[in-house]
C-alpha cells in the first residue's frame, strides 16, 4: 500500500481516530480505577489498623483495670501492711498477662513509715516471688515508671524495655497513682504498677498483612519502635532517627503527627524514589501509635496487570481492526484503481474502452455513470476538435499566404536604387499578427523624384491588411498622375471613402523627394511626425502639422508642406507601433526615448539606424507580447552640393 | 522496676567482664583504661586508636574496661583495676580536693557541652524566666556547673532529680532540663521535638565553659608509667584525628562496641554525638594545645569548686602543677 494512496490515508485516519479515542477511554478508566483502588486501599489500611488497635485495646483495657482497682482498694484501706505482698502475688499468679506488679509508696507513706517501701511480686520461671524494691541503690523515686505518674498524677505506660532478668521479653509497665486517707485528707500515696509482656502485641502486629510486603509497626509516645518487622529497629531506632538516617523529612512529620495522637493517611518517598503509604492510628490507652505501611507499587500492582491486559487486548483489537479495515476498504475502492486504469486508456485516445463493472455502492455507480458520460462527451469533443483544428489550420495556412502576398506588396530589396547614388533608404515592417495594417512604399516618379509613404490602418488583422493593400494600390496608381503630395493624399482619401462601410481609415505620410535638389514635399494625413536628422548630428521631429487620416471625410482639403534637405540630412519615419510599444508594466516606449536613440546614432545610415532603434525597442519591451505592427522607414540624402 | 534493675545489673556485670584482651608481648607497657560511661561515640577516639593499632605502635598494650551500674570508673581506678580513667574536669578536681592522690594527665574536651533546654511553649526564652520553675537535673553527677549557674545568677530554681531519660521533660513534668548537647539534646530531637521548638541555654555562654572529658590516674601510677601515659594521650589524640577524618568507619566501630555491650543504639544519634564531641576537642579561641588543660580553665573550675557551699573539701587549695602533669 503506498503511503499516499487513498486506502492508506483512510486507514491511517481511522486508526489515528481509534487510537485517540481508545487512549481517552483508557486514560479515564485508568484514572478512575486508580481513584477506586486508592480509596479501597485506604479503607482497607484503615480497617486493618483500627482492627489491630481494637485488638490491642481489648487486651490493654482489662489489664489497666487491675492497678486502677488496686488504687481504689488502697485508698479504701482494703489492703495494707504485710498483706500487700500476698495480694500482689495473687494478682501476678491469677493474671497470666501480668509479669510483675508493685505498690511503691511515697517516702513515709507506708504503714512502716520507712523512706523506701515498694512491695513487688514477679514471676521467676513457674514461681511467683515477692521482694521489696526500694533502697539507696534502687532509688525508685527518680525512675520514669514512678516519677512521671507521680509528677503528673496520671496513669502512665512506660517506654517498652527488653527484660533479660527473667521475663526475657519486651515489657511495658503501667503505673497508676494511688491516694491515701490521712487525717481526713486525701494525699498522694505512691504508684501501683503492673508489668506486662508485649509478646502478644507483636503477634497481633505481625498478623497485619497488606499486599505483598505491607506491614504494621508500633511506636511509643517518643517515637521509638515497639514492634517492627525489622527486629533491629526495636528499642534501637525511633521513627525520627530513621527519618534522619534515610533523609526523609516527611517521615519525621508523620512521626510527629503520630505521637501527637492523630490518625492519618500519608505517603513518603525514600531517597531512592520508593514511595510508600502509611495509615496511622493512635492507641488511646498507651498513647502509642500504630502504622500500616505498604509500597505504592504494590497498591497499583493489580492496576498494572489490568493495564497490561487492556493494552494487550487493545493492540490485538487494533491489529484486527487494521486487517479488516484494509480488506473492506480495498474491496470498496478496488473499482477506483480500475477506473484509473480505464482513464489512462481513455487518455491515450481509446474512448471505447470497457469500464469496470460496479456491483455495489451508490458513489461508485455515480462514478461509473460519470465515466461513461465523460467517455461519450470526450468522443464527441474530439471529433469536434478535429474539425475545428482542421478549419483553424486552413485559416492559418491562408493567413500565411496572405502575409506573403502582403509582404510582397511592399518593397523589400535594399538598396532599392543602386543606380541612384544621391539617396539611400531602408525600411522594415514587423506585423503583430500574421497580417497587419501598417504599410510603407517608395518608388521613383522620374529620374529625380522619389515618392515614398508610410501609413497605419485603423484596426488590425485581415480587415486592416486588406485596407492597407487598397491604400498601397491607390498610392501607386495616383502618384504618377498627381502633381503634389496633397493631391495624392486627397485622391486616395476620396477613393477610400467610397463604400467605406466599415468606417476604416489610415494615417498616411506621403512625401516626394527631389534627389538632385534635396527638396522635400510632403503631406501628413494624421500620421506620427517623422524625425529630421540634420547632417548626421541634430535630430528633431518635423511635419508636426497633422491633417486628419484618410478615409474619414471624402472632401477634406489636405495641404502640402516643403522642406529643404541638405547633404547627409536624413528623415526617419515610423508608425505608432514603435512609440506605443509597451513593456511588461504597460509603459510606452515614447517619443522622447525614440528621439534620444535617434540622436545618439544620428550619424548612422538608414539600415543601421533602423536596426539600432529596433534593438532599443526590444530592450524596452523585454519580451512582452507585441501588440501593434512596427514599421520604420528612413531616407538619407547623399547628393553632392 | 526490679526487673529492669536486674537487667541492668546483668548487663553491667557483663560489661565489667567485658574487655579487650590481647596477648602480652615482651617490651610493651600495659595500660588499662576506663571511660566514665558505657560505650558510645563520646569515647570514639579510644576505640579507633585501639582498632587502628595506634597504641601498639607506641609500645602500649591497652585494654578498655567500661564501668558498670555499680562500679564507676573512679572505683575501677581506686581498686587498682585500671591505670587511667576518663572523667569530667570538675569530678577530677573534686576527687583531688577530697584528698585522693589523683593527677590529670590529658584533656580532650576543651569546652562544656552542658546546657539547659526549655520548650518554647513554656515561654521560658530567657535565663531569668527560669526563676520559680522546675529544672530536671541528673541525680548521679554533672551537677556542679548547673548548680554554679544557679548560684552565680541567684535564681530560685526547684531542682527535680532525674535518672537518665528525657521522658519527664517530654511530658512537661519539668519546665527545664539539663542535657548534654552531644547526647540528651539529640535524644529530644529523636523523640519528635524540633530544634525550633526548643530554647537552649548553653552554660558556656554564661561564663561557665568548663572543659569536660580528661584523663586521670593515681600519683603512683603516674610515677611508674609516666612515659606510657604520655604515649597513651598521644595515641588517643591520633585516634580522634583519625575518627574526624573517617566518620563512617568510626560510627561503625562505635556501634559494634555498643552491640557487644548489648546497648540500644542507632547510627543517627552516634553520628551526632561524634560530631559534637569532635567540636569539643578543638580548643577554638582558647590558648591551649589539643590534649592539654589550660590554666585558666583549671582556675575557673577550682573557683566553682570553692564556691560550692554544700560540700566541705579537706584539700581545696590545689595547685595546677600538682594537679595536671
Amino acid at each position: 500500500m503506498k503511503r499516499n494512496s487513498l486506502s492508506y490515508k483512510i486507514i491511517q485516519r481511522v486508526l489515528i481516530s481509534c487510537v485517540a479515542l481508545g487512549f481517552i477511554i483508557f486514560a479515564i478508566q485508568y484514572a478512575y480505577t486508580r481513584y477506586l483502588v486508592e480509596n479501597t486501599t485506604r479503607e482497607n489500611a484503615q480497617l486493618l489498623a483500627e482492627n489491630a488497635v481494637n485488638e490491642i485495646e481489648k487486651v490493654i483495657r482489662p489489664v489497666e483495670l487491675i492497678p486502677e482497682n488496686l488504687a481504689w482498694m488502697m485508698e479504701s484501706n482494703v489492703i495494707s501492711g504485710e498483706f500487700i505482698y500476698s495480694f500482689l502475688e495473687k494478682i501476678v499468679k491469677n493474671n497470666p498477662s501480668i509479669y510483675a506488679s508493685a505498690i511503691a509508696f511515697e517516702p513515709g507513706m507506708s504503714s512502716k513509715g520507712s523512706y523506701y517501701f515498694a512491695p513487688y511480686a514477679y514471676r521467676d520461671g513457674q514461681k511467683v516471688c515477692t521482694t521489696q524494691l526500694g533502697s539507696s541503690d534502687y532509688d525508685y523515686f527518680i525512675m520514669d515508671w514512678y516519677q512521671i505518674p507521680a509528677t503528673l498524677r496520671i496513669p502512665y505506660w512506660s517506654e517498652p524495655y527488653f527484660d533479660t532478668g527473667g521475663a526475657d521479653a519486651l515489657l511495658s509497665t503501667y503505673s497508676v497513682p494511688f491516694f491515701l486517707n490521712r487525717n481526713g485528707h486525701r494525699v498522694f500515696g505512691g504508684i501501683i504498677t503492673i508489668d506486662i509482656s508485649l509478646d502478644w502485641l507483636t503477634k497481633i502486629m505481625h498478623s497485619v498483612k497488606i499486599f505483598k510486603t505491607g506491614y504494621a509497626f508500633l511506636i511509643s509516645r517518643t517515637g521509638s519502635f515497639v514492634t517492627h518487622p525489622n527486629r533491629e529497629y526495636i528499642m534501637n531506632q525511633s521513627i525520627f532517627t530513621i527519618a534522619k538516617e534515610d533523609n526523609i523529612p516527611e517521615l519525621r512529620e508523620i512521626g510527629r503527627t503520630m505521637i501527637q495522637g492523630k490518625n492519618g493517611f500519608k505517603s513518603v518517598t525514600t531517597q531512592v524514589g520508593e514511595k510508600n503509604w502509611i495509615y496511622y492510628s493512635f492507641l488511646p490507652s498507651t498513647k502509642w501509635s500504630l502504622g500500616v505501611v505498604f509500597p505504592h507499587n504494590e497498591m497499583y500492582a493489580d492496576i498494572r496487570q489490568l493495564t497490561v491486559l487492556i493494552l494487550f487486548l487493545s493492540a490485538l483489537g487494533l491489529g484486527l481492526l487494521v486487517f479488516f479495515t484494509v480488506r473492506i476498504i480495498n474491496k470498496q475502492i478496488m473499482p477506483l484503481a480500475k477506473f484509473a486504469h480505464s482513464a489512462r486508456i481513455i487518455a491515450e485516445g481509446n474512448f471505447e474502452v470497457e469500464l469496470p463493472k460496479v456491483e455495489s455502492g451508490v458513489e461508485m455507480k455515480e462514478l461509473h455513470d460519470s465515466f461513461e458520460f465523460m467517455q461519450k462527451e470526450l468522443a464527441e469533443y474530439v471529433i469536434h476538435l478535429k474539425e475545428t483544428t482542421s478549419a483553424k489550420e486552413k485559416i492559418e495556412s491562408e493567413l500565411r499566404i496572405a502575409k506573403e502576398i502582403q509582404m510582397g506588396m511592399i518593397p523589400h530589396i535594399f538598396p532599392p536604387f543602386p543606380n541612384l547614388p544621391e539617396v539611400d533608404l531602408y525600411a522594415s515592417l514587423e506585423s503583430a499578427r500574421e497580417v497587419g495594417g501598417d504599410l510603407y512604399d517608395f518608388f521613383l516618379l522620374d529620374e529625380d523624384l522619389l515618392c515614398f509613404a508610410i501609413g497605419d490602418v485603423s484596426g488590425k488583422g485581415i480587415p486592416a491588411s486588406l485596407f492597407m493593400a487598397v491604400t498601397r494600390t491607390l498610392l501607386r496608381s495616383v502618384a504618377n498622375k498627381a502633381t503634389n503630395t496633397a493631391q495624392i493624399t486627397a485622391s486616395i482619401n476620396k477613393t477610400l471613402n467610397i463604400s467605406n462601410e466599415s468606417n476604416m481609415f489610415v494615417t498616411l505620410f506621403v512625401g516626394i523627394l527631389n534627389t538632385k535638389t534635396g527638396e522635400l514635399r510632403f503631406c501628413n494625413a494624421g500620421h506620427n511626425p517623422p524625425i529630421l536628422i540634420k547632417n548626421g548630428k541634430e535630430a528633431d521631429f518635423f511635419g508636426l502639422t497633422k491633417s486628419i487620416p484618410v478615409g474619414l471625410f471624402d472632401d477634406f482639403a489636405f495641404t502640402e508642406e516643403h522642406l529643404q534637405l541638405g547633404r547627409h540630412d536624413q528623415i526617419f519615419l515610423y508608425t505608432d507601433g514603435l512609440t506605443e510599444a509597451e513593456d511588461i508594466e504597460n509603459k510606452l516606449y515614447g517619443n522622447d526615448r525614440l528621439l534620444d536613440v535617434v540622436r545618439n546614432h544620428a550619424d548612422y545610415l538608414p539600415k543601421k539606424l533602423i536596426e539600432e532603434v529596433h534593438n532599443d525597442v526590444k530592450v524596452h519591451v523585454n519580451g512582452h507580447l507585441q501588440s501593434d505592427d512596427l514599421t520604420m522607414l528612413s531616407i538619407i540624402c547623399l547628393r553632392n552640393e | 522496676m526490679k526487673t529492669r534493675t536486674q537487667n541492668a545489673r546483668d548487663l553491667f556485670l557483663f560489661l565489667a567482664f567485658f574487655s579487650f584482651t590481647f596477648s602480652i608481648s615482651i617490651g610493651q607497657t600495659q595500660i588499662a583504661f576506663s571511660p566514665q560511661w558505657f560505650p558510645q561515640a563520646q569515647f570514639a577516639g579510644y576505640y579507633v586508636a585501639l582498632d587502628q593499632g595506634f597504641y601498639k605502635e607506641l609500645g602500649l598494650e591497652v585494654k578498655i574496661v567500661h564501668p558498670s551500674g555499680t562500679v564507676s570508673a573512679f572505683d575501677n581506678l581506686n581498686n587498682g583495676k585500671v591505670d587511667v580513667i576518663s572523667s569530667f574536669l570538675m569530678d577530677g578536681i573534686k576527687q583531688r580536693a577530697s584528698g585522693r592522690p589523683l593527677v590529670h594527665v590529658g584533656q580532650f574536651s576543651q569546652h562544656s557541652a552542658l546546657m539547659m533546654v526549655t520548650k518554647k511553649t513554656s515561654g521560658i526564652d530567657q535565663a531569668k524566666k527560669l526563676n520559680g520553675k522546675t529544672l530536671g537535673l541528673w541525680s548521679f553527677g554533672f551537677q556542679d556547673i548547673p548548680r554554679a549557674f544557679i548560684h552565680k545568677y541567684g535564681y530560685d530554681l526547684q531542682i527535680v532529680p532525674i535518672l537518665n531519660t528525657v521522658n519527664l521533660f517530654l511530658l512537661n513534668g519539668v519546665d527545664a532540663l539539663t542535657v548534654m548537647y552531644y547526647n540528651e539534646y539529640d535524644q529530644l530531637i529523636n523523640s519528635g521535638l524540633n530544634e525550633d521548638e526548643l530554647n537552649t541555654f548553653f552554660f558556656s555562654d554564661y561564663g561557665l565553659d568548663i572543659p569536660e572529658d580528661g584523663l586521670y590516674c593515681l600519683e603512683n601510677t603516674y610515677e611508674t608509667k609516666k612515659e606510657a601515659l604520655k604515649k597513651f594521650v598521644q595515641a588517643t589524640l591520633k585516634g580522634w584525628d583519625y575518627a574526624a577524618k573517617n566518620k563512617d568507619y568510626t560510627i561503625e566501630l562505635v556501634v559494634r562496641e555498643m552491640d557487644k555491650a548489648h546497648l540500644p543504639n542507632n547510627k543517627t544519634h552516634q553520628r551526632w554525638m561524634l560530631n559534637k564531641v569532635l567540636e569539643l576537642i578543638e580548643p577554638g579561641k582558647k590558648q591551649v594545645k589539643k590534649g592539654q588543660l589550660s590554666k585558666q580553665d583549671f582556675q575557673s573550675a577550682l573557683e566553682i569548686l570553692k564556691s560550692d557551699q554544700t560540700t566541705n573539701y579537706p584539700n581545696p587549695n590545689i595547685l595546677m602543677e600538682d594537679f595536671s602533669k
